[in-house]
């Protein structure tokens, strides 16, 4: 268990935007992607979709009608991230037959789960599609995903709410490790739906506003879309020399109980954050930015910030921090994925992106935050990723800058 | 580093306590009966796994059902193993945890007051207990463990990927500790589903037989404490069996049918053996995924040829799902549980309600009886929706 994680490829489906350095951009420019909910009832809210999503886009003539919409999200970026990792094509077939995947969520598709209850409730348990049945599993969308590019590897779907798509980062890490294989694609996947959103509209942790780690802050705004990453060892990626697009060098995982407890959560990501730096052989100093899961959420906020003062010491009042949710709002599995992806943008191209709320950081915090986006030369970056539930997840990743 | 298994616990339609179940089991005992949950009266079987009561700490305050069923058997294995928790760090202590539905009984809650049209009704507890994660963040909250944690949804193969997962951190010097498992609760979600796909048997749950119809949707929860082995030596611990090592595949064939030519579950086995540095020709007994359906138990045996060869129909292999029925995530930790007390009491459970061989299925199935068997090495089968495969290699600690 020494050989280095490396990441050859990046496929990202998101409210803004399907491209990595598309992503980036809009990020730094402020741009958002929120926009009034379309479910019935709960259009006061506000959500980052992608309401223009058309999956065939990435998958072409096949047949789609099996595949539901974190299916078709996942299956997406998956197709994106091998494109990027140059294992599409018919001379890697093989290496991509070997590969597995490991995708985070929080609920699969509580939606087709519900829908296929609904159906069996109003007309008959006859009456229900034997289709939506096999859709209801909550790893549903890793199956559709490893059929359609034809994955025989290991196949985990990883729940875990806002951290799954940290988990499954580094459980991919963990796999390729431990030599079980050669590749692996790993993220995250959410979509949005009536049943998330009235969900989380009874916890009244949501916001139309999103303001992560403002004075402000009053709430995050539920999200959509998918992340997915080609891990690959290092020797087997230069062995067929791939495009190293940057590593993974270590993980770390965390748990506090009691959902509302600050310092519970803060010390479960601490923990996290402290395992991650030691398998990665790095101190606090090293860290040059973080990709925090603050989503606006007044709590959750609070927790992570004093997680990064607990595990960076006094470095945690330096190192500029990033808040992605603002922007994309929270996409729970897909969610710590999409912060990853966000991260190696800013280390690729030099350049940290603002936040909405980062004008008012809240004092209490102990944070610092770039009030509007600018140039950052970084290296190593968190990413950091906790859940209500108090899952906690850390990840420290490099990526190669832009020429 | 060696990795073992030291406790066990569950809750099954056959009971709770490591014995009582064993034993039942090893007796050829039946868990299933009709339906009583809700009212089944429009469906075409009636046969199901259910639990009718399970001691709980939880009040009104309660986490979903499969959480209340991880717990208990969480707190059965931590005893059986005579960990004493609070002696040890609690972030050396960790969980992974495997399931299908997760928690579907809140979807049905939910569906109840939306479709009364009492869509106020619905609550904050929607969220707090749905989530599949609850199942081991409530686990882990009962039990005040800190450390490496997973909710690890793959379907059917989730209890193998638990241990697989719990296995990993261990090894990897993370954790002195680890419980691993699977929970599932009983519901009218996965019910209709099973039914629809006409796959449940009408009767009787008739695994390898050849009048076999179908699986049998059931419930249950199994946990193991997972150690180092020179951790459990120190301590003195009961010592049930070694985890080998594991093998994950996907078919990548189709959603709920397995591949054909029981590919992906031939290349798990592989793997797993390969992992533990064994030959097939060293397994004693497999303990079959076996649910009871015509193509399951077909491809199974297709799959076990290809790995064991010329031996395969000499290599016992039963299912407790013929007991059982299919508990779904927690049926491979139920397994795992099972393989790792074959190898200790040197027994291994049948499978009941077998009449006919089946030409296709033309393994020995150890038919109806319990079979007295020096267990040294097991292999654990499961297999999943979306052609998930997992199968764990157990093996007898020598002194």
């Amino acid at each position: 268990m020494s050989e280095r994680v490396v990441i050859t490829g990046i496929g990202v489906v998101s409210p803004l935007g399907a491209d990595p350095a598309a992503l980036h951009a809009a990020l730094c420019a402020g741009t958002s992607g929120l926009r009034p909910s379309a479910e019935p009832g709960l259009s006061d809210s506000m959500v980052g979709s992608i309401p223009d999503f058309d999956a065939a886009a990435y998958l072409g003539d096949g047949n789609l009608r099996p595949l539901d919409r974190t299916s078709r999200l996942a299956t997406s970026a998956a197709t994106l991230a091998l494109a990027n990792a140059g294992l599409d094509t018919a001379e890697e077939s093989e290496r991509r037959g070997a590969a597995g995947l490991a995708l985070g969520t929080m609920f699969g598709s509580v939606r087709t789960i519900a829908e296929f209850d609904r159906r069996a409730l109003t007309a008959g348990p006859s009456y229900v599609s034997p289709l939506d049945f096999a859709n209801s599993v909550i790893n549903a969308a890793a199956g559709h995903a490893a059929i359609w590019h034809g994955l025989r590897g290991a196949n985990a779907t990883i729940a875990g709410g806002s951290s799954a798509g940290a988990q499954a980062l580094g459980y991919a890490y963990d796999q390729l490790r431990g030599g079980h294989f050669d590749a692996l694609l790993a993220g995250g996947a959410e979509e949005l739906s009536f049943e998330a959103l009235l969900g989380f509209s009874r916890l009244r942790t949501l916001s139309t506003q999103p303001r992560p780690l403002a004075r402000d802050r009053d709430g995050g705004a539920l999200g959509e879309g998918a992340a997915l990453l080609v891990l690959e060892r290092a020797g087997s990626a230069a062995a067929r020399n791939a495009i190293v697009l940057g590593e993974i060098l270590g993980h770390g995982l965390g748990f506090g109980p009691g959902r509302d407890s600050e310092i519970a959560l803060a010390m479960a990501l601490a923990d996290a954050i402290g395992e991650a730096l030691a398998a990665a052989g790095l101190g606090p100093e090293a860290i040059d930015l973080v990709s925090t899961g603050a989503s606006g959420d007044p709590l959750l906020d609070a927790a992570e910030a004093r997680a990064l003062g607990l595990a960076l010491g006094t470095r945690s009042g330096g190192v500029p921090v990033m808040a992605v949710k603002g922007q994309l709002g929270e996409s729970l599995g897909a969610a710590a994925a999409l912060q990853t992806v966000a991260l190696m943008g800013a280390i690729r191209h030099g350049q940290i992106p603002g936040f909405p709320g980062a004008d008012a950081i809240d004092p209490d915090l102990g944070l610092s935050a770039a009030t509007s986006t600018r140039p950052l030369a970084a290296r190593h970056g968190l990413v950091t990723a906790l859940d209500a539930d108090g899952q906690a997840a850390a990840l420290v990743v490099t990526a190669r800058r832009a020429a | 580093m060696r990795v073992v298994v030291t406790g066990i616990g569950w809750v099954t339609s056959l009971g709770r306590g490591r014995d009582q179940v064993w034993q039942a089991l090893l007796a050829g005992q039946s868990g299933l009966t009709p339906v009583r949950s809700f009212d089944a009266a429009r469906y075409p079987s009636k046969l199901g796994g259910e639990i009718d009561t399970f001691a709980t700490d939880h009040g009104a305050d309660r986490p979903g059902r499969a959480s209340q069923m991880a717990c208990a058997a969480a707190r059965d294995a931590v005893a059986d193993a005579g960990l004493d928790l609070a002696s040890l760090e609690p972030r050396r202590v960790g969980a992974g945890m495997g399931t299908t539905s997760g928690e579907p009984r809140e979807v049905e809650q939910f569906n109840d007051l939306l479709v009364a049209g009492k869509t106020s009704e619905i609550g904050a507890e929607f969220l707090r207990r749905y989530p599949c994660h609850t199942i081991v963040t409530t686990l882990m909250g009962e039990l005040g463990l800190r450390g490496p944690n997973a909710m690890i949804p793959t379907a059917c193969s989730a209890g193998n990927y638990a241990v697989a997962f719990a296995f990993d951190q261990l090894r990897a010097g993370r954790a002195d500790a680890m419980l691993a498992g699977g929970a599932d609760a009983f519901s009218r979600i996965t019910y209709t589903g099973f039914a629809r796909l006409g796959a449940i048997a009408p009767e009787v749950c008739q695994p390898f037989d050849r009048h076999r119809k179908g699986m049998v949707p059931g419930e249950a929860a199994a946990v193991l404490v997972l150690e180092p082995l020179r951790r459990a030596l120190e301590r003195g611990a009961s010592i049930y069996a070694e985890v080998a090592g594991y093998g994950l595949s996907c078919d990548a064939h189709h959603m709920t049918a397995a591949h054909p030519a029981g590919d992906g579950g031939a290349r798990a086995m592989a793997a797993a053996l390969a992992a533990s540095e064994l030959d097939s020709d060293q397994v004693s007994y497999i303990s079959a995924h076996g649910t009871g359906t015509p193509t399951n138990d077909k491809l199974e045996t297709l799959a076990v040829k290809r790995v064991f060869g010329e031996r395969s129909r000499r290599v016992p292999i039963s299912s407790i799902k013929s007991m059982l029925g299919h508990t779904m995530g927690a049926a491979s930790a139920i397994e795992a549980a099972v393989c790792a007390l074959a190898i200790r009491d040197g027994v291994v459970p049948p499978t009941i309600n077998y009449r006919d061989p089946d030409p296709e299925c033309d393994l020995d199935v150890v038919p109806n009886e319990a079979r007295s068997l020096s267990v040294d090495v097991a292999m654990n089968n499961a297999y999943a929706f979306g052609g998930n495969n997992a199968s764990v290699v157990f093996r007898r600690v020598r002194a």
